[in-house]
């Protein structure tokens, strides 16, 4: 064994950048070179130390908070519409109240706005179910007790899986008032995330999606089958949230079936 | 930008974010510069973003890294030649002085401190090495992306940080 460069050997040797030929060959070395032993040692007890002592850091969440801000209104410059300020979410669950407040006069000026105006309802009705007491007015993992909950309370008999082997449990349901209409709530549960899922009968001829959008840290997700449009929103993942997308689509067309 | 690039752009880059900070807090040494980095690079990722789609599909950690990286470095240039960085230096020189007793032990009441203070008297490209192999676990191919070097560097980069920390410290320098 050459040595030399006998910190630059130990060292590739413990962070395991050593093949492994090269890497035997280094171990069978250890147990006849004091020195390279010694330094081993040394080098195992240093790193041990690092890493008690100097712990990865986590990001304060006013950071989290500031970059997903700053990451909007930067990414709003470079298109064209009009940007939209940055509201709180006080003044937009108000703001939202309020449109609901006018929904008699409110006016759809393009397929584009409705739908942005839309996934704001759906964020507000998502944040709004968060607080206490909000989030449910029928709490039933068992579907078969939330889906009859709706009759009477809805022109439609919403779609009500329960995906608890696939780690998505049923927690229940609410009413919700959407778009100017009614619609149906059904909440899911995915570790300590909740998932909020609207659904309500889609127009004729509609059909779409999926979309994705992310406000305030809450993906949003959207598409339209021959007989629902759903709305899904949460704070998980992008990829979880598209696989539960996913297993509510595939029940959905095995139902029709 | 498109909402569904802003999404896929946050999925990339967001789960890094407490790596990112670490990165920026032991290069700044400061928590609101770390702050002021982080957010800083996170924009220049998203100028780049296009760029990164053609990279070799990586989780995007390395390419990021590096852009923290580098916004830490164009800092600290800026901050020292506004700043006078010899007078904060020997600020912190006297500090660790007082501080790093040759009698103790390595795992002592002081060894975090000490520690702490060994790895800040590092040269910034000492100090990453050290922040992103045994903080991070990144491979040596990784911080070479990171730090734009050579592999070669990397490694005796890091074996040099490493015998300095020792020396610092003073483990494995007593007799046995």
């Amino acid at each position: 064994m050459m040595h030399g460069n006998t910190e630059l050997q130990v060292d590739a040797f413990l962070d395991g950048e050593l093949d492994s030929r090269d890497s035997r060959e280094f171990e069978r070395h250890l147990k006849e070179c004091r020195e390279c032993a010694r330094l081993h040692d040394a080098r195992l007890a240093l790193s041990a130390a690092i890493r008690a002592e100097l712990p990865g850091l986590l990001a304060p969440d006013e950071l989290k908070t500031r970059i997903r801000t700053s990451l909007r209104s930067a990414a709003g410059s470079t298109v064209s519409r009009a940007q939209r300020p940055t509201i709180g979410w006080r003044s937009l669950a108000l703001a939202a109240s309020l449109v609901l407040v006018a929904a008699g006069s409110w006016q759809i000026a393009s397929d584009r706005t409705a739908r942005e105006a839309l996934s704001e309802q759906v964020l507000t009705s998502h944040v709004r179910s968060l607080m206490p007491g909000h989030l449910t007015d029928v709490v039933s993992s068992d579907q078969h007790t939330v889906k009859p909950w709706f009759n009477g309370k809805l022109d439609f008999s919403p779609a009500v899986y329960d995906f608890a082997e696939q780690g998505y449990p049923l927690k229940g349901g609410r009413l919700e008032y959407l778009g100017n209409r009614p619609v149906a709530a059904l909440v899911y549960g995915r570790r300590q995330h909740l998932i909020n899922v609207f659904l309500w009968p889609a127009g004729p001829g509609e059909t779409g999606g999926p979309g994705s959008t992310m406000h305030q840290g809450y993906h949003l997700l959207h598409w339209t089958t021959p007989q629902f449009t759903y709305w899904v929103v949460s704070d998980l993942g992008l990829r979880e949230l598209d696989d539960f997308a996913r297993m509510l689509r595939e029940a959905d067309s095995a139902a029709r079936l | 930008m498109e909402p569904n690039e802003l999404s896929r752009f946050e999925a990339i880059v967001l789960p890094h974010l407490d790596a990112a900070y670490t990165l920026a807090r032991y290069l700044t040494r400061h928590e609101h510069d770390a702050q002021d980095v982080v957010q800083d690079a996170y924009l220049r990722a998203l100028k780049y973003f296009e760029g990164f789609r053609g990279a070799e599909g990586g989780d995007g950690r390395a390419w990021l890294l590096a852009i923290v990286r580098n916004t830490a470095f164009t800092w600290r240039r800026r901050y020292q030649q506004e700043a006078g960085a010899a007078e904060f230096d020997e600020q912190l020189h006297s500090e660790r002085i007082a501080e790093v007793d040759p009698e103790s032990e390595l795992l002592g009441a002081s060894a975090r401190e000490s520690l702490h203070q060994a790895l800040d008297q590092l040269p910034p490209e000492f100090r990453e090495v050290i922040v992103l192999r045994e903080l991070q676990g990144l491979s040596y191919k990784e911080i070479g992306e990171v730090t734009g070097v050579p592999t070669g560097t990397v490694m005796s980069r890091l074996s040099r940080a490493r015998s300095r920390l020792q020396r610092a410290l003073y483990v494995g320098q007593e007799e046995r």
